[in-house]
């Protein structure tokens, strides 16, 4: 499904979208929206970020969107596909095979070396990862010399960028991001968000990323904001400062 | 940081259940043990309280030592004469000889009433005299009072369907007889007395049956009212002749109880044994456990230290939890015990060993033994850790980092090698050496020691060994051997437990085949027997001597040559022997007679191995000193020297004759028949089993049936042992469990994270299920390894008694080795579970 091309192409396909998607905690007249009828589009081949005060329903939209939760009411599309009605198998499935994920912290499996973690989804699958590919991610990422590293022997940015080379491998319909670069110096998260930027811009990857740090948000294409389960409004190729402001307006 | 708390604690109740179960299983056994022992011990002090009550005193020959083989009484007989005598006495209200001896009862159809598990089979005289009866009471029917007249105990009359009025013939030393049964008879309440069968004669028969006319055993004597068992027994003494005593009827009741007290003790030894590698294997999890408890708490431990708290005080805080686990868990081992007593009498009973009954007898010692046992055992497994935690220093704690992947030290490889070198070196020093059989004991124990030490080493080379064909699994297959070698030292211990279930299964294994395997050899290659003459019950005491002279008198039969065998004092010390027919040995037994001839023994001679001789310095000639319990000294001289040991494996061999006129009457214990040139065995062996048709306390086997029937007990005995090995691996397991558990709640979100990159529910579960595996076999190959070097080991120490062949049972150890693996798989059952459920947002939510 995924596009690749040298050329950067605004796609009106949507990778994936939610639609009247809502989630509550708790139950009853106890019960708290997290999220609450959120309608929302990704568009194929874009970089989107997702952004919002804490509390927003941001990381839970992501979650849903990545199949690793199940929304209260309301339907999620991966391509074409209504993922909400999967059983955990095939949920389980869609993620390992069209999905890349790069969390915050704990990407790498601490016994595994910086190789072996880039290539677990594929091995999960037991296919055999595709050499030149993955070279070609691993030389892009920087990482080539530290392979046979484990994570314990990786710095902070040496380790998401194993984690976003692993995201990147399995040639996934789309790569979600939560809050990559929360834990690292702006340094390393700049090259991180470069090399993102980089797999959308040179690869035609998709890539959704949750952050609330508006100089991460100013390398997506496209900037969503939330607040209490709503999508309030959306920018498009924004500057860190355009962010920052709007942020401020949302009172954050 | 609530749902954490309590996530731990969840975590931690099952670890809490896991350890308590571990330590409380091994205490069980314990309190089983000792509530068994009790109980069995005051239902024989009863039985036997009650069979001598009404006897005040008894008089009898003087034994130079007490007899060795339980109840019956091995002295020379008394002069019935003497019965005048003692009714002189004043104070004397009746006095009656008493006559016991062997009699094998034979049901409608002949066939002989046979008991379990070797249980005496006896006749006695019934006292005419109700009160010298004791509690043996007619339960129907009238007592034995005429010549063909026999009382049997009711046990024996109902399982056979021997009727009242109806003939039965019983077997003796002497020629079988017939007789009428005319009462069946009950000890206090009890249909048999403890697994035996009885049958009762009147007095002048039994002399006749069981011993010799004219002569009693014993005299049993009750006493007036007013005069008591102390003074009655002081008043005999002053009458009776030369080399007899009067002893009360209360120290016979104490002997013959002391007697069986003294075969229950071994009995209890034995099951101490099993409890206390119960326990030891329980110590490894209790270790594990604390290891973890403390990796858990090292922040704790170290905020602790940090804020002013004392190494002390640290340690004394994880001491107490040791005390209250250990004393909690021995508390409900103790509760345990008694179903464990409940289920071993069940078991005893099954195998036929019926026990008197009573009521199960939880002595105070038996509560507080339990308790301290299984508190000693839980502090000292946790002392290591406790201590080692309080050594880290605080700032090191206090820094972030993963628990435990410690590598295992230089120092643990250098001293586990050395140790083991060390063991090795006792044990072949003890086998080629000639160094003492103790060095061979410690040499063992340090093998065993040294490979525990050492383990952690040779995780990583077995796991990567193991995983060799799990990589056909995959990934989930290749994580579970990662995620073992991740901790060796928590993999090793807890495969350690497994090992030694392993290790003690496997080397008995080896042992026994090895012995069962020898034992083939020893028939063919020790015996030019064609059959073999065999008493009917697997270990029955013998049969009577006329089984011989039946046998000889068959076409096509060239020699039979019989044997016997006894205990005695020779040459100072309580030992076992042989007893042969001096015709016929040499010529039927391979004995490697080196010097002199089996044929000299005679009246007085008696022929010793060749490892005694060169002990002792004896020559032909020497003089060998012998004391037997019913003729008192001898001076025996050397005739002959035999090197042959496997058939005969006593060191001190003397004739049939001679056992006759030193130890009275014996039966025969087995006997070696030869044919004559050109006859069919087959035919010959049918012709003699039917000679043996009015002979039903013996049978005729050939080669393989007798080596099958003589070896039988090895594989009873190798399944007892076994079972009780079986609650080791169950701790074992347990403990495999209890790491599991743990291992899954600290990578919770390792687990998250493949559950989130596509692992599914059903790798996941396989993952844990292979580490399990990994761990089951790592501790099922050393403890084969170990037990087959051991069980090698023992054979080789055992080859002066006989253990030629080495046998090791292939196929036996691989499916032990299989079976540890479909336990591993079992055991991590619910840690897959408690993995697969792993919460996919808790591992990528940063909280």
């Amino acid at each position: 499904m995924s596009v690749i091309t040298n050329t950067p192409q605004i796609s009106t396909a949507s990778a994936a979208r939610a639609e009247g998607l809502s989630k509550f905690y708790g139950t009853g007249d106890a019960a708290i929206p997290a999220l609450d009828n959120v309608t929302v589009a990704l568009a194929e081949g874009q970089f989107t970020a997702i952004m919002g005060p804490s509390g927003s329903g941001k990381s839970t939209l992501l979650h849903m969107l990545a199949g690793l939760d199940r929304p209260s009411s309301g339907e999620v599309y991966l391509g074409d596909t209504e993922i909400t009605s999967l059983g955990d198998k095939a949920l389980t499935l869609l993620r390992r095979d069209r999905i890349g994920f790069i969390f915050q912290s704990f990407n790498l499996l601490p016994t595994m070396t910086a190789a072996e973690n880039i290539v677990l989804p594929i091995r999960i699958a037991g296919r055999k990862p595709d050499d030149h590919w993955v070279a070609s991610i691993v030389e892009t990422v920087g990482l080539t010399g530290r392979l046979s590293h484990r994570p314990s022997e990786l710095s902070g940015g040496q380790q998401q960028r194993v984690a976003a080379a692993r995201a990147l491998a399995s040639k996934p319909q789309i790569v979600f991001a939560d809050e990559p670069t929360g834990a690292l110096d702006s340094k390393s998260g700049a090259e991180l968000l470069g090399f993102l930027r980089k797999a959308v811009t040179e690869l035609g990857q998709t890539v959704v990323m949750v952050t609330h740090d508006p100089t991460a948000a100013s390398y997506a294409d496209r900037v969503i904001f939330l607040a209490d389960g709503h999508v309030v409004d959306e920018m498009h190729a924004a500057s860190a400062d355009e962010v920052l402001d709007y942020m401020k307006h949302l009172g954050a | 940081m609530l749902t954490a708390t309590l996530r731990a604690m969840i975590a931690h109740k099952l670890r809490l259940v896991l350890t308590t179960a571990s330590i409380a299983l091994g205490v069980a056994f314990l309190a089983g043990t000792l509530v068994l022992t009790d109980t069995m011990g005051l239902a024989f002090e009863q039985l036997f309280g009650k069979v001598s009550a009404g006897t005040d005193a008894v008089v009898r020959t003087h034994a130079p030592y007490t007899a060795t083989d339980g109840v019956s009484t091995s002295r020379a007989p008394i002069p019935a004469a003497v019965l005048t005598d003692i009714d002189q006495v004043d104070g004397v209200r009746h006095a009656e000889g008493s006559v016991t001896g062997y009699a094998l009862l034979t049901d409608n159809d002949g066939s002989a009433v046979l008991t379990n598990g070797g249980a005496p089979t006896m006749g006695y005289n019934m006292p005419a005299d109700e009160d010298l009866r004791g509690d043996v009471d007619l339960l129907s029917g009238t007592a034995p009072d005429a010549p063909n007249e026999v009382a049997i105990d009711a046990t024996s009359a109902e399982d056979h369907d021997i009727a009242i009025g109806s003939t039965i013939k019983v077997l003796f030393q002497g020629p079988t007889r017939e007789f009428t049964v005319v009462g069946t008879v009950g000890f206090g309440g009890e249909k048999n007395l403890g697994g035996t069968t009885s049958a009762y004669f009147d007095t002048k028969t039994a002399q006749k049956v069981l011993g010799t006319p004219g002569y009693f055993d014993t005299i049993g004597v009750s006493a007036v009212d007013g005069v008591s068992q102390a003074e009655l027994a002081k008043r005999l003494s002053a009458v009776v002749p030369q080399g007899d005593e009067a002893v009360t009827g209360e120290t016979v009741a104490q002997e013959n109880s002391d007697a069986v007290q003294k075969d229950l003790k071994i009995v209890g030894i034995l099951f101490m044994i099993f409890a206390g590698i119960a326990l030891f294997v329980g110590s490894f999890i209790i270790w594990n456990t604390f290891t973890m408890i403390v990796t858990q708490r090292s922040r704790e431990i170290a905020l602790l230290r940090a804020i002013g708290g004392t190494r002390r005080q640290v340690l004394r805080s994880l001491m107490i939890e040791a005390v209250m686990l250990g004393v909690a868990a021995s508390a409900i081992g103790v509760v345990l015990g008694m179903g464990v007593a409940k289920a071993l009498t069940t078991l005893m009973d099954l195998v036929g060993f019926t026990l008197p009954s009573t009521s199960l007898q939880l002595e105070p010692r038996t509560i507080w033994v339990s308790l301290l046992v299984g508190t000693l055992v839980t502090v000292v497994a946790a002392l290591v850790p406790a201590r080692r935690a309080t050594k880290v220093l605080p700032v090191e704690a206090l820094r972030e980092s993963t628990p435990g992947a410690e590598k295992p030290s230089k120092r643990r490889a250098v001293i586990g090698l050395a140790i083991i070198g060390a063991g090795a070196a006792g044990i072949l020093a003890a086998l080629y050496g000639g160094a003492d059989m103790r060095i061979f004991g410690v040499g063992l124990l340090a093998l065993i020691v040294g490979v525990m030490v050492a383990l952690p080493l040779a995780v990583r080379p077995l796991a990567a060994l193991i995983a060799t064909p799990l990589k056909l699994r995959g990934l989930p297959g290749e994580l579970a051997k990662q995620n073992a070698l991740r901790n060796p030292r928590r993999t090793s211990s807890t495969a350690a437990a497994l090992m030694i279930g392993l290790t003690l299964v496997v080397s008995m294994g080896v042992f026994a085949s090895s012995l069962k395997a020898s034992f083939g050899d020893v028939i063919s290659d020790q015996t030019n027997a064609d059959l073999f003459l065999s008493s009917s019950s697997a270990q029955g005491p013998g049969f009577s001597p006329s089984v011989i002279a039946a046998a000889k008198g068959v076409d096509g039969v060239d020699k039979v040559s019989a044997g016997g065998w006894g205990q005695a004092h020779f040459n100072g010390g309580n030992t076992s022997y042989s007893a042969v027919d001096p015709a016929t040995a040499e010529e039927v037994m391979n004995l490697e007679v080196s010097q002199g001839s089996v044929a000299d023994l005679g009246k007085d001679g008696v022929m010793v191995s060749r490892s005694t001789a060169t002990a002792e310095g004896w020559k032909l000639g020497s003089v060998v000193p012998a004391e037997f319990a019913v003729s008192g000294k001898h001076r025996l001289h050397v005739v002959a020297i035999y090197d042959g040991k496997g058939w005969i494996s006593d060191n001190y061999v003397i004739s049939l004759a001679e056992q006759n006129a030193f130890a009275g009457p014996q039966l025969v214990a087995s006997g070696l028949v030869t044919l004559v040139a050109g006859a069919d065995k087959a035919a010959v062996q049918q012709a003699i089993s039917a000679a043996l048709a009015d002979h039903p306390d013996a049978k005729v086997l050939d080669q393989k049936g007798f080596e099958k029937e003589a070896s039988g007990f090895i594989g009873q005995l190798l399944t007892f042992v076994t079972v009780m090995l079986l609650l080791a691996v169950l701790i074992a397991l347990l403990g495999i469990v209890n790491t599991l558990a743990l291992s899954v709640f600290e990578r919770t979100r390792e687990l998250g994270l493949l559950r989130a990159v596509g692992m599914t529910r059903a790798q996941v579960r396989a993952m844990v299920r292979w580490e399990s595996v990994v761990i089951s076999l790592i501790g099922a190959l050393s403890g084969a390894a170990l037990g087959i070097g051991i069980g090698l080991a023992l054979s080789q120490a055992l080859k002066d008694e006989g253990i030629k062949a080495i046998a090791i049972p292939a196929p036996q150890i691989a499916l032990y080795v299989a079976l540890a693996a479909v336990a591993g798989i079992l055991a991590a059952v619910g840690p897959a579970r408690s993995a697969a459920k792993v919460d996919v947002l808790r591992a990528v939510v940063t909280d």
